[in-house]
């Protein structure tokens, strides 16, 4: 037990310092580069009513002082009212959130299961044509930036073919297009790092003595092969993850998508301060429980790391 | 195709039914198109932020709000003013506007309608405690009586002859005073009332807000059970939705796209032209733009000619005049602004231009085309000898150098004109304390000011007309193009858009064909 939490409390503070840290930039930054007020107001507002509604958002006090009150009401779990809304920030960001957890999970997974089998495939077939057909599609979706394949999905998928709707979220169709956006790049990253790391695995010398006893192949590539080889993949795996929910903003909006990417975006455009806020404090909670998760796992998956 | 658009328009902002007389004309097929639909969807660039009217005046939000409410009078896409909640309206004294209010109008949660729910809604947008954004619309009333039920008497504290035009717009939308005060304002933004033609049913946010049809609305019915708004913010995504056939209406379809919407067998192009222009606002405190030859120079330089044709493929005309098209007071003798690069060479060099850099700072897409304009007139500046350069600035940037004044030369801004008047437009933006307080000029601030407080129409002109003079001598602003608003549209619906921003969805306005 003490080990356990010997591994995890260093993690865990430097998890505390990093929210801190992203929360503060943010907090920073997003003041500095804009002014939600005449935003809110009619063009033609006179500077009296807008000293009046930056008085009434509170955003007359001085930087510190908005700062200190910004920490003290999050430490309680109190991001604030958003502008924009009228709302308590946490309530319209916890809205948008099932949408997102949605459209990231599902291409995730679609993501896995097409590129897992795929990158092992290749490597065993290493220069077949199977291989370089794969590796060629990956390469492309490695590339594509996100925008350009939702707008192509929606022109040929959508319009041309009719097989989805173009946008928008409701029954399952709605989901096939903007998950293969959203998880084409993590789909060919993963693809390209299994094949790499099946390769590497397939070259050391307990699987020319596994051959060697003449175990079937099926057994070498998935029993020995395999689980050597899925450590380097569950890493790539997890930070994925992570971008998938960065590239959740322009899939998001590009397929209209009710979720956080897009009311992030928004709410900077705006500079609706709480929300931002509220959301990029929740994407840093997420990126670091996978981090967590991804450390843990590694344990299980090889005993070398687990702690001693 | 190009043809079909244009004629579209000019019905569109002619009356209504516009489009059944149009449709012989479209071909066979086309003609034919009906449908059996009873839900209406329409697809904008963004989400409504608040369904408060007196919260926003977002174009997004007022789309809605325009129809959730009624206000006391009503601008049509016709572009005039017609009765709303109030039947009649007159000058009663010097500073009283005297109103007659609909009988029977009820709200939607059954409540009547009354004097008391006008005075309440007109005077909590300037209530300092309920904290509006629309606390300036309405700032000329000085206090408002509800002698009867149906008869509502506005003082103001100087003659405004504009007043009825301004109750049409942001500001004037009637609230429940019942409800409202026994909700409490976050509960009235979360459960709005209205005596609109529809009504709340279900909003999710950056998804759909659906919108039922109020059978016993007073001006009729509207011809659909249910408005569903869906938000779709890239273009060609909510183009697309379009021609698949998804959604029945779109906003904000950019010029260089309509050929597509017009070219495809199911869908049209309307469009009204802006009421307002897109200018190059000068901060004409900084030198050389204190110097009104160079102004002068810098507007003959313009090729507004090529703006309109190539940039928004006709989409648009060059104007005359600082007041848009379709106000009143728009002189129709004036021609159209003229592109002489020569003449301007000469008063550069008359003026002493010593090739100083003059800033055009410029948004992305924050107006149609903003960025693509700035480039083109850059380009032609420095053919006529300017030395132009374009600053690339993030709106709400552009929004705090507005409230700051602190522009460096030359900013796109889009007057609207929301009172269909040269005082809601020029004088609101460019007058003494105005959010584009640049430039003044004595006689002009005299004229404008008089105008504001005069209820004699033939006096108003002729300031106006003044005004007009002055202006073309310093130009606060160089004007570059009144664009057409376009929207994509089924071919089986029949709708007018609306010069300001409204979406207008009364049946008046609104129609299936159906078989």
């Amino acid at each position: 037990m003490r080990g356990v939490l010997g591994f995890l409390a260093p993690k865990l503070l430097r998890a505390l310092v990093a929210v801190w840290l992203v929360t503060t930039v943010v907090f920073v930054v997003m003041r500095l580069s804009g002014d939600p007020v005449p935003l809110l107001l009619p063009p033609d507002a006179p500077t009296s009513e807008m000293e009046r509604v930056r008085r009434d958002l509170g955003l007359d006090r001085p930087l510190p002082v908005q700062y200190l009150t910004f920490v003290g009401n999050a430490l309680r779990g109190d991001f604030g009212r958003s502008i924009h809304f009228r709302e308590p920030a946490w309530s319209v960001v916890v809205r948008y959130l099932p949408a997102t957890l949605e459209l990231g999970l599902t291409s995730f997974g679609l993501a896995l299961v097409v590129a897992v089998p795929i990158g092992m495939l290749s490597a065993i077939k290493r220069n077949s044509p199977i291989d370089q057909a794969a590796m060629g599609v990956a390469l492309v979706g490695q590339s594509a930036p996100t925008f350009f394949l939702g707008i192509f999905f929606i022109l040929t998928l959508s319009l041309w073919a009719g097989w989805f709707p173009t946008s928008g979220r409701g029954s399952w169709e709605h989901l096939v297009l903007p998950a293969i956006t959203l998880g084409a790049f993590s789909m060919a990253s993963i693809a390209r790092l299994t094949r790499s790391a099946v390769l590497d695995v397939l070259r050391q010398d307990f699987v020319r003595t596994a051959r060697a006893k003449g175990l079937p192949e099926l057994t070498v590539v998935m029993k020995h092969t395999f689980k050597n080889a899925a450590l380097p993949v569950v890493t790539i795996t997890g930070l994925q993850f992570g971008t998938l929910l960065g590239g959740a903003v322009v899939t998001e909006t590009v397929f209209a998508w009710p979720g956080i990417g897009r009311l992030a975006i928004q709410s900077i455009y705006n500079r609706d301060y709480p929300i931002v806020q509220c959301t990029v404090f929740l994407s840093a909670i997420l990126f670091i429980v996978l981090n967590f998760a991804i450390d843990l796992l590694y344990g299980v998956l090889d005993p070398r790391v687990r702690p001693r | 195709m190009s043809q079909l658009t244009r004629r579209d328009l000019l019905k569109s902002s002619a009356a209504l039914g516009a489009a059944a007389a149009l449709s012989p004309a479209l071909g066979g097929t086309a003609a034919a198109q009906t449908t059996q639909k009873r839900e209406l969807i329409t697809a904008q660039g963004g989400d409504i932020s608040k369904l408060d009217p007196h919260y926003s005046t977002s174009s997004n939000d007022i789309r809605v709000s325009f129809n959730i409410y009624d206000n006391l009078t009503a601008r049509h896409p016709d572009g005039k003013l017609n009765p709303a909640l109030a039947t009649e309206w007159k000058l009663t004294a010097p500073t009283t506007w005297t109103f007659k209010l609909r009988s029977g109008v009820k709200f939607h949660n059954g409540d009547p309608f009354s004097s008391a729910d006008a005075k309440f809604s007109i005077e909590r947008t300037y209530d300092p405690n309920a904290k509006t954004m629309v606390a300036t619309a309405l700032a000329t009333i000085d206090r408002i009586e509800a002698p009867d039920a149906g008869t509502l008497v506005i003082h103001t504290k100087k003659p405004d002859p504009l007043l009825p035009a301004r109750l049409a717009f942001y500001g004037g939308q009637i609230v429940p005073k019942k409800y409202v005060e026994s909700v409490g304002n976050d509960g009235f933004n979360a459960k709005p009332v209205g005596t609109g033609p529809v009504k709340l049913g279900s909003w999710t946010k950056d998804d759909k807000l659906v919108l039922e049809a109020n059978d016993g609305y007073w001006g009729g019915k509207p011809d659909f059970d249910r408005w569903t708004m869906r938000p779709i913010p890239e273009t060609a995504p909510r183009i697309a939705s379009l021609l698949k056939g998804e959604v029945d209406i779109i906003t904000q379809l950019p010029a260089d796209q309509g050929e597509r919407v017009a070219g495809n067998a199911t869908t049209r192009v309307v469009g009204a032209l802006y009421a307002g222009l897109y200018v190059l606002a000068v901060n004409s405190k900084r030198p050389p733009l204190d110097n009104p030859l160079i102004k002068q120079a810098l507007s003959l330089a313009i090729d507004r000619e090529a703006i309109v044709k190539e940039l928004w493929r006709g989409r648009g005309i060059v104007p005359s005049q600082p007041i848009a098209k379709g106000d009143n007071h728009w002189d129709a003798s004036l021609p159209a602004l003229p592109y002489k690069p020569g003449a301007a060479r000469d008063l550069l060099k008359k003026a002493g231009y010593k090739n100083e850099e003059i800033i055009i700072e410029t948004t992305v897409a924050y107006l149609s085309n903003d960025k693509q304009m700035s480039e083109a007139i850059q380009g032609m500046w420095k053919d006529a000898g300017i030395n132009a350069k374009v600053e690339v600035i993030e709106y709400s940037v552009r929004a705090q150098k507005n409230r700051e004044k602190s522009f460096k030369g030359v900013f796109w801004s889009d007057p609207t004109s929301t009172l269909g008047d040269p005082d809601g437009m020029m004088w609101r933006l460019l007058g003494p304390g105005g959010p584009q307080d640049y430039w003044r000029h004595p006689k002009w601030d005299e004229l404008g000011n008089a105008a504001r407080f005069s209820v004699d129409e033939k006096f108003r002109a002729q300031a106006y007309k003044e005004m007009t003079t002055i202006f073309f001598e310093h130009f606060p602003w160089l004007p570059v193009i009144q664009p057409y608003e376009d929207y994509g549209l089924q071919k089986y619906v029949e709708f007018g858009p609306n010069p300001n921003q409204q979406f207008e969805v009364r049946k008046f306005n609104l129609k299936f064909k159906r078989a």
